[in-house]
């Protein structure tokens, strides 16, 4: 029985109207009037029962009904923060209800599902959505839960090469490029131009395998912050990485990767040598027109890479001469004006040497000569232009002290990128390797590789060595000591050195050896195995030919 | 310690076999066997000194031994998994080893259906491999996903083998049941890397031990 929770009376009005519930005594209305005492028996008047839900007369949401709408306003929100269009939201939708076979589906997994759909759904349509962004958005899982899903859902449509193409990594680049706001308020032209040179470094970062086994978007964060550099945007690789979600440690790693592939192409330069990671970003613009200029000539005719200019080094050395300041301007350290007035005084740079000695040089060096010369003839046309500007202007050696205060502001001078060549344009793989840039690298794993084997190579030589020196003490007496020291010298800077250099790896190839162990073998460096095979081998080792017999 | 170690010095690779000139070398063997018997899980961890036992994280022991140098998974149900045996002598010679372990602790432990599940093997064929190019034109049976991994995924139909390739030219091959079938996958694969190589430059390599960042200023 109600009672009012005013008075504590019990009788009650209900208002025709508001079919509210009032106190007949004292008028309050009752505010939880969902219990309405039943009178009259069995036999009584009986109310409609309303629940939330109904759509009137009875008929009640189904539990898929309401699944299959939730679902849908769950992929409409998730494409929203995704940043996807109408089309590209009916597209998820669409893979995603065929997948469910109009299912859809609720709980957590959906969430990764509808970010593996929209993952799918924009590669299929070749646009760029990277799987950390899309990780991001939805959180609560990684990347590697993510790509399960997204494996899953490739398999299950049997998408191939042709409709499902492989992950681009210059439509990542040219997206970042145009969404971050890191880069808000750049004009057009300058826009274009860090897009065409973004392009370009992405191509060649594809060609050196910088690229190939590695995550994309680091790479593509190193070459926005290189491109960032070169043209005077003020934007930290940090921020960068923060912004795509990529991990700064390794985008600063693909940072370093790259400037080392420009120091290697540098080397063609005269000044090449002089060229280091440190400085390599001082003289980019050089080396990207060097490359740029080597992949728009045609093979036989390098020597007409400047518009045919027939110049003679002569010249370029009386320019150098004459103002060995425009060299200070456009070198190199920090702190390289002292040097250059030593080198100056001197007369000992090796930017004079260069010519000079040409005479001298043999058959490969007079090939380093050609390419010296085609840098130098550039130099010398970009600097008799400026020259002759300067000099119409306000007179040459007042805006070489200019110059000088000022130092360098890559920046200032943005005529040096011409983006004509073929390589600033979205390139297929095949057309990329085809292309000289001047260098043809290989995967930084295997140069590791390479080194590791070579260590290993040395590290067995002085281990044999060492043995033979305990076997035969005589003839340890007569050789060269020296060679020993070998594996002494070999031990990388992070291996902690114990007594006399020897390591562990040492003392473990050194019982290999007395094993008998091919030396190839060690060369791999999987101890762990040869130990268990040759050492602690339980004496189950099968001679090969016996085990391949069976 | 076993003195047969210099059994295989001597031997040249048959070439009738390894065309290649390459053997991949056996990294991991993983085999099952039935102890046909119920175990007590809890007893065996308090009685062995070698086991770990965490019914809230994994329903099995963990046994460990030390030669050959392998780890066991021990259920309730009296099977048994061995893995980190180097070959299928091994991995043998390490199951019987555990169905001791458990008979001497007093379980009638048998040794039926022992089987080889899976073999890993893994080599180097010396040179960079294009994944991209691979994946490309080998898109039936490859999956590269540089975003999830970093080398390529190849599933050999005949023998039915995954090989992962990656850019520095390490290959890993699993999903054998026998060791021929790893040699085999290895031997089909390698005229397919070797059209995918990358050109070395040799004379390039000595000029990696000077790294730029490592030079001076002249």
């Amino acid at each position: 029985m109600p009672v009012c929770s005013n008075c504590r009376g019990k009788t009650f009005v209900r208002d025709d109207v508001t079919e509210n519930l009032s106190c007949s005594t004292c008028g309050k209305l009752q505010e939880y009037d969902n219990y309405v005492h039943q009178y009259g028996g069995v036999s009584g008047p009986t109310g409609t029962f309303v629940s939330v839900g109904t759509t009137g007369s009875g008929n009640v949401y189904s539990y898929k009904e309401t699944k299959v709408y939730e679902a849908l306003k769950f992929i409409e929100s998730m494409s929203l923060r995704l940043g996807l269009s109408t089309a590209e939201a009916d597209a998820v939708k669409a893979m995603a209800r065929e997948v469910t076979v109009g299912e859809y589906g609720q709980g957590n997994w959906f969430n990764i599902f509808v970010g593996a759909c929209a993952y799918v759904a924009m590669r299929r349509d070749n646009k760029s959505l990277p799987i950390a962004e899309v990780v991001s958005v939805i959180g609560g899982t990684d990347v590697y839960e993510l790509g399960r899903m997204i494996m899953r859902i490739v398999n299950f449509l049997d998408l191939k090469k042709p409709e499902f193409p492989e992950f681009d990594i210059v439509n990542l680049f040219e997206r970042t490029l145009r969404n971050s706001y890191s880069f808000e308020g750049i004009e057009g032209d300058k826009r274009e131009r860090m897009r065409k040179q973004g392009i370009f470094l992405l191509n060649c970062a594809k060609k050196w395998f910088l690229t190939t086994g590695r995550r994309p978007l680091p790479m593509v964060a190193a070459v926005l912050a290189l491109v960032a550099e070169l043209n005077g945007v003020g934007v930290r690789i940090e921020d960068l990485a923060k912004e795509i979600h990529a991990v700064v440690h390794t985008c600063k790693l693909r940072y370093r990767e790259l400037l080392e592939a420009l120091v290697k192409v540098a080397q063609a330069l005269p000044w090449g040598k002089d060229v280091t990671v440190k400085n390599v970003i001082k003289n980019a613009p050089f080396v990207i027109q060097y490359m740029e200029r080597k992949l728009m000539s045609e093979p036989s005719g390098k020597k007409d890479l400047v518009g045919g200019i027939c110049l003679d080094l002569g010249d370029v050395r009386e320019y150098l001469r004459n103002d060995s300041g425009y060299a200070s301007d456009f070198c190199f350290e920090d702190d390289f004006d002292t040097e250059m007035d030593k080198l100056k005084l001197s007369h000992e740079s090796r930017y004079f040497e260069v010519e000079d000695g040409g005479c001298k040089l043999g058959v490969e060096e007079m090939d380093a000569l050609k390419l010296s010369h085609e840098c130098l003839s550039m130099i010398y046309s970009k600097f008799s232009d400026e020259v002759d500007n300067v000099k119409s202007s306000k007179g040459f050696e007042e805006v070489r002290g200019t110059k000088k205060r000022r130092g360098f502001a890559l920046h200032a001078c943005a005529e040096w990128w011409n983006g004509q060549s073929e390589m600033s344009k979205r390139l297929l793989l095949k057309e990329i390797l085809e292309k000289d840039v001047g260098l043809d690298a290989i995967p930084p794993s295997f140069v590791n590789g390479c080194v590791a084997v070579k260590r290993r190579k040395e590290k067995i030589n002085a281990a044999k060595q060492r043995i033979d020196r305990i076997m035969c003490p005589s003839n340890a007496r007569s050789g060269d000591s020296s060679d020993i020291c070998i594996s002494e010298e070999v031990h990388t800077r992070k291996k902690r050195k114990r007594g006399r250099g020897i390591d562990w790896e040492d003392l473990i190839i050194e019982t290999l050896l007395l094993h008998k162990v091919k030396e190839e073998e060690i060369e791999k460096g999987w101890y762990s195995v040869l130990l268990e095979l040759y050492v602690f081998n339980s004496g189950v080792v099968i001679p090969q030919s016996e085990t391949l017999s069976k | 310690m076993g003195d047969q170690g210099g059994l295989e010095e001597s031997q040249p690779v048959d070439l009738s076999i390894h065309p290649s000139g390459i053997v991949p070398t056996l990294q991991n063997i993983v085999s099952t066997v039935n102890l046909d018997c119920k175990l007590d899980l809890k007893q065996i961890a308090l009685q062995a000194r070698n086991a770990e036992y965490n019914p809230k994280r994994f329903a099995a022991v963990i046994m460990r031994i030390r030669e050959p140098k392998t780890t066991a998974l021990i259920f309730a149900s009296g099977k048994m998994v061995c893995t980190g045996a180097k070959s299928e002598q091994q991995s043998k010679l390490a199951a019987r080893k555990y169905a001791r372990i458990i008979q001497k602790l007093g379980f009638n432990a048998k040794f039926k259906d022992f089987k080889i599940q899976n073999i890993v093997g893994s080599c180097d064929v010396k040179f960079p491999i294009r994944l991209e190019g691979l994946a490309y034109s080998h898109g039936a049976f490859s999956s590269y996903e540089p975003e999830l991994f970093p080398g390529l995924i190849y599933r050999m139909k005949q023998p039915k083998i995954v090989l992962l390739i990656f850019v520095s030219g390490k290959i890993v091959i699993t999903g054998a049941k026998v060791r021929d079938d790893t040699y085999k996958a290895f031997e089909n694969i390698y005229p397919v890397l070797t059209e995918f190589r990358k050109v070395q430059q040799w004379c390039a390599l000595p000029s990696l031990h000077n790294s730029p960042h490592t030079k001076k200023k002249a």
